[in-house]
């Protein structure tokens, strides 16, 4: 046995970072090596901004929170860390975890284990849609994506274009990952619910170095509106290629991802991406009056990190983490069960948070107030236009 | 009609794009008889260097080709004398494939390490200006892709052909061991080709930067194809790998519009399949013999 | 790599068992022993993905080293697995009966995946790998509606034996250690088994493997089968394990170089080095990923990378090889050989004299050849060539360089296949038979020799003879001692266990033929096995040749070396260019003035004058 002791003991010692006491433990699992890490770390960055701000006010219950990072590169990985995290270190929840794969694999282990887990920026329907007792998720999912793109669409492009919904030729475009694959799915339904015209639908791999076959085909079936899901390379690739066969579809809707980051409209040029929309996650140039402390949370992330934040995923998880962690305050204790009652008594209403949308916890532990914004390039700048509330400019058409 | 005319372009560009990127990978293959798994990372590391020219000395991206087909040419010679040669008398190919699989792995990891995992935007000089011949239209950028990779096929023939060098290096890769016992300087030789064959994907490296947004990743899809148009064109033929990469460069693009954008890969590497099972001495290669073919 | 090293390593041999034996019986337990003891979760975790890969590695390597066939899409059968065990759970089946109907499918998608492939070799076979796990990738995509696309699938958390989740984790572990056992278990049968070495024969020489009546076509395919089987299983319980799968997970490039890479730096080719492999990285890997991966982006893979550079640079034969250096030079250096000289031969003496062609012993026709012709390209190597064959009868092949004699030799073993003509052979049921592939000449009891020594090197002596000898003999004891046998009778003896590398060449070819003879074979086709040997060694060889000669077995002889013609032969016929230009008794063809013109020269006719 002493050999087992040793053991436990080294392993414990290699995984851990000194603890301190009186702290409460909580797992940060994202993905922060191997090809998912720019995102992933940009997501984990809110979390700790979160953290530190509910740590200046004093902690929770009393106690500071410290965060014990886990790296989930991989499905296998996310297992193995959320495993560690929960017997090794012994963390009271699990935050995490950017990307869909990630989260369903090490929230199957958390759900047997009995700790809970807060999603605050995976997309896909599967990751609530389980049944699980112990798992919520706070943030918009691909089915917002879905339904807010279609809106968006029908409801404020359309008639700024002065056309009926229903005439506009749309194309579906999308990578063929889970992402890709699950927004698409969602536009498509609710695009023909809403009686809409789909005339192409169509997944690609998101690291193909060539879309023209693509545009051809969009523009042979006289595509008005394109919708692409899609990640950063992708999005540079259609949007150039696009301009440069000369095929001008009436809108361009594309859904997070590469749409979203300023790195993208560089690549391509503003001019070639100017009045092209975007679904996403709150981003920063929006209205504040529908997101109260957006400012603050810039403020606090140039502070810590010395950029401006790289995308709008990092305010997602901090805004839900926050609400979280807000709640966990109020509880009892940090039994699952006590940790349960309190996080499923949220109701933070909407324009209350710096993302905009409230919070309250639906039958499924699903976030059913969460919702996206619809974005728009202009003069080199992402700016919100939808919903109007949360609008900080005027939908522009093109001639 | 027009929709077909430029669905083939597309593919043409698309094959002097996998061609460029070929070249150099069939060189090797063909000489030192090693199959590069690293070549699209030398591309990577090529892109890299040329978007840091192109932007922090704000020079045309073209001019950076002074600077990296050199570096790339050393890096080349360094993995041949370092990694490769060691292992040349090794029985079996797994420890030279492993090798640059290695290499490889380091390689993304290392560019990941160094720039993070942004994607790098050289910027295009006017390189993207769509040129239009009749009804179709083409980027500036794609055609040059192209010539230079006809001129690069020519330049290679010609000094493989008619310089004293270029005719070792054919006796090399013909019989290694009638070669050594002319007097030729094999490991020279293999050094002067690994080089050589980096210095082209280091040539494409420049010419693909303007294009396509570089990032640590983007070898890996690159040198799929490459391997497929590689053998595809027959096993060290220059010419070869011309004509293969404008084939798959059509099947790509043609797939791509009439069965589909999610399953052109699966139409390239199908196509891939069929010629090494049933004429794995490529569409347009000689009758050879390979020692790798028993 | 050896054979015999492999039994002496993985505490298998059951002659002694030394300190690499228990160490590796330690390492396995402790595999199942300290997790049990901890019983933590993520400790447990990091064990199951040890035994995981381990296995998985372990299945692998009978592909990929046995055969030496480099796959880099195991990923392949590892996702057939899983899919097939989520989908039958998902239709209510267990994942037990699961996992068997996935590994029947991964067998039949390896073999017919394989088949094709296998001209391929190197690279060729590994490109052809990567495209296959490529193509089954985007396929899974594409058809969603059977494997749930992109989204993946996912199991319902029913607990318990019959479902293969649990929420422990030791039931896992034990079922994965178990799995483990009997992947180890299997590869160390298949190794020790004529399979084993009709593989490693394969791998090392195809041609003389063949010649040696292995039909490796079919030898690969079925250890391509077991392997992809195997990793199926071990890909249905990790999705069972998982509770989830997608394409990008289970079709992936990445675990499938992992695979590959856990053997070659555990030891490809021997059966506890993906082990040593799994058991060394994974536990290395996981401290990186929590040490490095959270500080830099990449340092961890760039780290993953060098380190398996240096591994090839500096072991390429993996932890398994530096570990046999270091048994050497530790004492047992007696291993070795000392002598590489060969013994005598154990023959009778007999008086050396042209044999009587129709002395007694000789019998009827056992091999017929009609009409052959063969061109290659616009030459005609050989031309309207006849002759028979009879049994008991020794025939001398003589004709100057470029004759056509080897090309003669290929058509009658059936490593060619003649333009036009036919060639029959005897067999014990006293009809002809016109077999098409060496295989079947094998059957016939066609054994053949080659001109340029084929030994498989990295064999030892008495392997080497064995892989003949599993031709009559099915069990490993067996063969081992009729091996033994023929060693010593062919003066081999004392180099039994020398590694074949090592010979001499007098060695090698005297190897060459032990490795025929231990076939047993009824007809004998010799390739100059006595070029480029010396004069005591000729003298020997010709002794050997009668003995073979006395026991009934019919002797076609290519030879240079007249003095052994003139003495053995009870028949030669001259071969120049392709055609027979002369047959007859030794003594006869060589006063031939045809004979001595086209092939003797004057010199030799003054001299003999």
């Amino acid at each position: 046995m002493k050999l087992t002791k040793f053991l436990t003991s080294a392993a414990v010692g290699l995984a851990l970072a000194s603890p301190s006491f009186a702290d409460v433990k909580f797992g940060s699992l994202y993905p922060i090596s191997g090809p998912l890490a720019l995102l992933g770390e940009e997501s984990a960055r809110g979390l700790e901004l979160a953290v530190d701000e509910i740590n200046a006010a004093g902690g929770i219950q009393g106690e500071q929170v410290v965060l014990e990072r886990g790296d989930a590169v991989d499905n296998n990985q996310a297992t193995g860390e959320a495993r560690r995290l929960i017997s090794l270190v012994g963390v009271k929840a699990i935050f995490g975890t950017y990307s869909s794969a990630r989260v369903i694999a090490a929230s199957q282990v958390s759900e047997l284990a009995g700790v809970p887990y807060f999603e605050l920026g995976a997309v896909a329907d599967e990751v609530t849609g389980r049944g699980l007792t112990y798992l919520f998720r706070t943030n918009p999912t691909a089915a917002n994506m879905g339904k807010d793109s279609i809106e968006m669409l029908a409801n404020a492009i359309a008639p700024g274009l002065g056309k009926d919904p229903k005439d506009l030729k749309i194309g579906i475009i999308y990578e063929d990952s889970s992402y890709g694959t699950s927004v698409a799915g969602h536009q498509d339904a609710h695009a023909k619910d809403a009686g809409l015209n789909v005339v192409l639908k169509s997944g690609y791999p998101a690291n193909t170095v060539d879309m023209s076959s693509l545009v051809l085909e969009l523009r042979e079936k006289g595509v008005d509106v394109v919708l692409q899901t899609s990640y950063q390379n992708d999005s540079v690739l259609f949007l150039q290629q696009a301009n440069e066969a000369g095929y001008k579809p009436l809108a361009i809707i594309g859904g997070g991802g590469g749409y979203s980051m300023q790195p993208t409209a560089d690549a391509v040029g503003h001019d070639v991406i100017e009045g092209v929309y975007d679904v996403d996650f709150t981003q920063f140039e929006v209205n504040q009056e529908a997101t109260p402390g957006l400012d603050k949370f810039v403020e606090a992330y140039k502070a810590k990190y010395g950029t401006e934040p790289r995308s709008g995923h990092s305010l997602n998880n901090y805004v839900g983490a926050k609400a979280v962690l807000e709640a966990l305050d109020k509880s009892e204790g940090f039994e699952p069960d006590q940790i349960v009652a309190a996080v499923k008594a949220i109701d933070v209403a909407e324009g209350t948070t710096a993302a905009g949308y409230g919070i309250k916890f639906d039958e499924t532990n699903q976030n059913e107030r969460a919702s996206m914004m619809g974005m728009q390039w202009q003069d080199g700048k992402l700016v919100t236009v939808y919903p109007e509330g949360a609008a900080v400019a005027e939908m522009r058409f093109a001639e | 009609m027009t929709t077909f005319l430029q669905v083939l372009l597309n593919g043409l560009m698309l094959g002097g794009l996998f061609a460029i990127v070929a070249i150099g990978l069939t060189l090797i293959f063909g000489i030192v008889k090693v199959v590069n798994f690293a070549h699209g990372e030398f591309l990577m590391a090529g892109m890299f260097v040329t978007w840091l020219i192109t932007t922090r000395l704000g020079l045309h991206p073209y001019a950076s080709v002074i600077i990296v087909v050199p570096m790339m040419f050393l890096l080349g010679a360094l993995t041949q004398r370092v990694l490769i040669q060691p292992l040349m008398s090794a029985e079996d190919d797994h420890v030279q494939i492993f090798a640059t699989v290695g290499l490889s792995t380091a390689m993304i990891n290392l560019a990941l390490l160094i720039f993070g995992a942004d994607i790098a935007n050289t910027p295009n000089f006017g390189l993207r200006t769509p040129i239009e011949i009749g009804p179709v239209r083409v980027l500036s950028g794609q055609l040059y892709i192209f010539i230079a990779a006809i001129i690069l096929v020519a330049a290679l023939q010609l000094f493989l052909k008619n310089s004293q060098t270029g005719r070792a290096i054919r006796a090399v890769a013909q019989h290694r061991v009638a070669a050594e016992l002319m007097g030729v300087n094999v490991p020279r030789i293999y050094i002067l080709s690994f080089g050589l064959g980096a210095a082209c994907v280091g040539l494409a490296a420049v010419l693909i930067a303007p294009l396509y947004p570089t990032s640590s990743n983007i070898g890996t899809y690159f040198v799929l194809t490459a391997f497929v148009v590689v053998v595809l064109g027959g096993l060290g033929s220059i010419p070869g790998a011309f004509f293969g990469a404008l084939v798959i460069g059509l099947v790509d693009s043609l797939s791509g519009f009439y069965i589909g954008s999610d399953l052109r890969e699966a139409v390239v590497f199908g196509i891939f399949l069929l010629i090494l099972i049933l004429k794995p001495s490529g569409l347009f290669g000689k009758r050879m013999t390979l020692s790798h073919l028993s | 790599m050896s054979i015999s090293d492999i039994h002496s390593q993985t505490g298998m041999n059951t002659r002694s068992i030394g300190w690499p034996q228990v160490a590796f019986g330690v390492l396995l337990a402790s595999l199942l022993l300290i997790p049990l003891g901890i019983d933590n979760a993520f400790v447990s975790h990091v064990f199951i993905t040890i035994c995981l890969f381990a296995a998985l590695s372990t299945a692998w390597n009978i592909v990929g080293g046995f055969a030496g066939q480099l796959s880099l899409g195991h990923a392949v059968f590892y996702g057939i697995g899983g899919y097939a065990g989520v989908i039958l759970f998902n239709l209510g089946v267990t994942p037990w009966i699961g996992m068997f109907v996935g590994a029947a499918v991964a067998a039949v998608v390896g073999m017919v995946i394989s088949y094709p492939c296998f001209r391929l070799k190197g690279p060729f076979y590994t490109l052809a790998s990567i495209a296959f796990l490529e193509v089954i990738r985007v396929l899974s995509l594409h058809f969603k509606d059977m494997t749930g696309g992109a989204t993946g699938m996912m199991i319902d958390l029913r607990l318990g034996w019959t479902w293969m989740v649990f929420r422990e984790r030791w039931p896992s572990l034990l079922i994965v250690f178990g799995m483990l056992l009997v992947t180890l278990g299997v590869a160390w049968a298949i190794r020790r088994s004529r399979l084993g070495f009709y593989l490693v024969a394969t791998r090392e020489r195809e041609s003389a493997a063949r010649a040696a009546g292995v039909r490796t076509v079919r030898v690969r395919l079925i250890a391509v089968a077991i392997s992809s089987a195997l990793c199926a299983m071990l890909g249905t319980f990790h999705a069972m394990y998982l509770t989830y799968i997608e394409p990008a997970a289970m079709f992936s490039l990445a675990f499938s170089i992992q695979i590959a890479m856990f053997a070659l730096i555990g030891g490809i080719g021997t059966v506890a080095g993906p082990l040593l492999g799994a058991a060394l990285l994974v536990p290395i890997t996981e401290w990186a990923r929590a040490s490095l991966g959270a500080s830099a982006l990449g340092l961890h893979g760039f780290v993953y990378g060098i380190v398996l550079i240096a591994f090839v640079l500096f072991m390429p034969n993996g932890i398994m090889g530096a570990i046999r250096r270091f048994a050497r030079s530790g004492g047992k250096a007696a291993v070795e050989p000392a002598q590489t000289e060969t013994g005598p031969i154990v023959a009778p003496a007999h008086t050396v004299a042209a044999p009587d062609p129709d002395r007694p012993g000789i019998g009827q026709d056992i091999l017929k050849v009609e009409n052959l012709n063969k061109r290659f390209g616009g030459l005609h190597v050989t031309r309207d060539v006849n002759f028979t064959l009879r049994e008991g009868e020794v025939l001398g092949l003589i004709g100057p360089n470029g004759a056509g004699k080897t090309t003669l030799f290929n058509m009658i073993s059936g490593f060619l296949t003649p333009d036009e003509g036919k060639v029959s052979l005897r067999g014990v049921d006293g009809q002809f038979h016109q077999p098409t592939n060496p295989a079947d000449f094998a059957a016939l009891g066609m054994g053949r020799t080659f001109q340029i020594v084929q030994p498989f090197a990295a064999m030892t002596v008495e392997e080497n003879i064995m892989v003949g000898a599993f031709y009559r003999h099915h069990d490993e004891r067996d063969a081992r001692e009729a091996a033994r046998e023929t060693a010593w009778r062919m003066g081999l003896g004392p180099l039994l266990n020398a590694e074949a590398r090592g010979l001499t060449i007098g060695g090698l070819k005297r190897l060459e033929v032990a490795r025929v003879m231990a076939m047993q074979p009824r007809v004998l086709l010799l390739d100059e096995v006595m070029a480029g040997i010396n004069q005591t060694d000729v003298r020997r060889a010709i002794d050997l040749m009668l003995s073979i000669r006395d026991t009934g077995v019919s002797i076609i002889a290519i030879e240079h070396v007249m003095q052994a013609v003139m003495s053995l032969s009870d028949r030669v016929i001259v071969l120049a260019s392709g055609e027979v230009i002369a047959e007859g008794r030794p003594q006869d063809v060589v006063r031939d003035p045809h004979v001595v013109e086209a092939y003797l020269g004057k010199e030799f006719a003054h001299a003999h004058a």
